[in-house]
């Protein structure tokens, strides 16, 4: 099983996982969310500029059987998305943390990022 | 309470890495490597299912053949020994109850209904039986069977390997009793993948344990996969084939699901006279067949829109995997299905264009030319 969970990344219970890098932090999701989820071949992505609050739905992957809503970890602005995944959706599935991100965030409250989970508490949870 | 059931071969399922799913009450794999390879799998050489969530019900009786003429749109007597027939089961309002073949096997027959419609189809058809006075029974023997199904441009040299009979002799739509691997089966020139293959009904469900290894080991040359049911789903949306579970939701006439090629008019069965009503009315919704011209993978349930107003809905969609195309099958307004006319698929807020095409959206000799 694709189970991979890094230690420098937080994580979310609905599988995504965050990487902050100053004032915004790149999203995407868990190794073990694009296993479960199988071949990812679409991935709608927000517009640059749209102001999410956490929670919200951030974006869309689709596999071929399923439709999956990703959810924003913290609030905050667009202010990238990886605009790889309109040719090559799998990368996702390829390389959950590095080439398949998804969308970058300007981090709106930093003391959200201390509601999110730590590797070991996200292991626990799968 | 309701129990998921499980094939016979579920262990075996489960040695290939199978990754499973619910569908119609039973445990299935969804797939074994991944979708879209097992789909091209099958386009490009060869592929094993296991599909006995599907049902398998004897017709027998002296008037079993009168007991199919009057419950399907076949004429059952135009149906030789040794041959099949894909059909539809009415109910009286011309809806369909389910769509299945029938195998006729030295003057019995075999019908396959869907997953989880064995029940409705066997009372269906004793209680017509019973009302019309017709000398036949119907009778449930799913669990007595396991249905394996060879499909792929290298399955007949697959099986061909495990059995004496000429499976060259075997014809399209073809149907009789064979040894394969020392197991008897009924073998029929059938399919749900739109390629060359075979179905094999095999009875008791132990003895396909031993069948499912050799199958695999036969069609190792060739590549040989188990498939699991999202490559059937996506490997049938590409051919036009209907899902029961899809393509009859809420209650749709074989009119309105573009079946009439199966109607054979010159007979009486039931559901006949509200089709010929329907027909005369015309004015019904019909199957269509949608390739998204933008980006978009249109889903069950979807609206299709033409400026703006409600036309039609989305029975099954996909991402094809042979032609990276978002798919669709949706029930739209006759006045909307001309071919090459560009409709909206209404894909979460979204208007994605797609262009009406004439079936199958992948054509026969795809894999030749990929």
């Amino acid at each position: 099983m694709a189970n991979e969970i890094r230690n420098d990344l937080k994580y979310t219970d609905t599988h995504e996982w965050l990487k902050v890098k100053g004032n915004t932090a790149l999203v995407g999701i868990t190794d073990h969310a694009q296993s479960e989820l199988t071949d990812i071949v679409f991935a709608e992505l927000p517009e640059i500029g749209k102001e999410l609050k956490k929670g919200d739905e951030l974006c869309v992957v689709e596999s071929v059987k399923s439709v999956s809503e990703i959810y924003a970890p913290i609030s905050g602005k667009v202010v990238g998305v990886n605009g790889k995944l309109e040719d090559t959706p799998e990368i996702i599935n390829d390389s959950p943390y590095d080439d398949g991100w998804l969308v970058e965030l300007e981090i709106k409250d930093k003391d959200e990022l201390d509601d999110l989970l730590d590797a070991d508490s996200y292991k626990e949870k799968i | 309470m309701t129990m998921v059931k499980k094939s016979p071969l579920n262990n075996i399922h489960k040695e290939f890495g199978a990754k499973f799913t619910e569908f119609a009450g039973f445990e299935m794999p969804i797939q074994f490597s991944s979708i879209k390879d097992e789909h091209l799998t099958v386009r490009k050489t060869v592929g094993l299912f296991d599909v006995s969530h599907m049902s398998n019900v004897w017709i027998a009786g002296k008037e079993a053949e009168e007991l199919i003429t009057l419950t399907t749109v076949e004429d059952a007597s135009k149906i030789k020994d040794g041959m099949s027939q894909y059909t539809a089961i009415l109910r009286e309002d011309g809806t369909i109850i389910d769509d299945t073949i029938f195998m006729h096997l030295g003057g019995k027959y075999m019908i396959i209904p869907n997953a989880g419609m064995s029940d409705e189809v066997t009372r269906w058809l004793n209680e017509k039986a019973e009302e019309h006075n017709i000398s036949a029974t119907a009778e449930d023997v799913s669990r007595d069977y396991v249905i394996l199904a060879i499909q792929g441009p290298k399955s007949r040299e697959t099986l061909q390997k495990l059995t004496d009979t000429d499976l060259k002799t075997v014809g399209f739509f073809g149907c009789q009793y064979v040894d394969v691997a020392g197991v008897d089966c009924i073998i029929s020139h059938t399919g749900y993948t739109g390629e060359l293959g075979f179905e094999l009904q095999i009875t008791p469900p132990k003895s396909a344990e031993e069948l499912f290894y050799k199958i695999i080991d036969a069609g190792k040359e060739f590549g040989i996969k188990p498939i699991g049911l999202g490559a059937r789903d996506t490997l049938r949306l590409e051919k036009c084939f209907l899902l029961a579970g899809n393509e009859f939701e809420g209650g749709r006439t074989p009119l309105e699901a573009t079946m009439s090629w199966a109607i054979n008019w010159d007979h009486e069965f039931i559901g006949k006279d509200a089709l010929l009503k329907q027909k005369e009315k015309g004015d019904y919704h019909r199957l269509t067949y949608l390739e998204c011209i933008d980006r978009g993978i249109p889903r069950h349930g979807f609206e299709v829109q033409k400026e703006g107003k409600k036309i039609g809905v989305v029975s099954s969609g996909t991402l094809s995997p042979c032609l990276n195309k978002g798919l669709a099958m949706a029930y739209v307004h006759p006045d909307f299905r001309e071919k090459d006319g560009v409709l909206d698929i209404v894909i979460r807020g979204r208007q994605v264009k797609a262009k009406v095409v004439k079936p199958p959206f992948v054509k026969k000799d795809w894999a030749k030319q990929n």
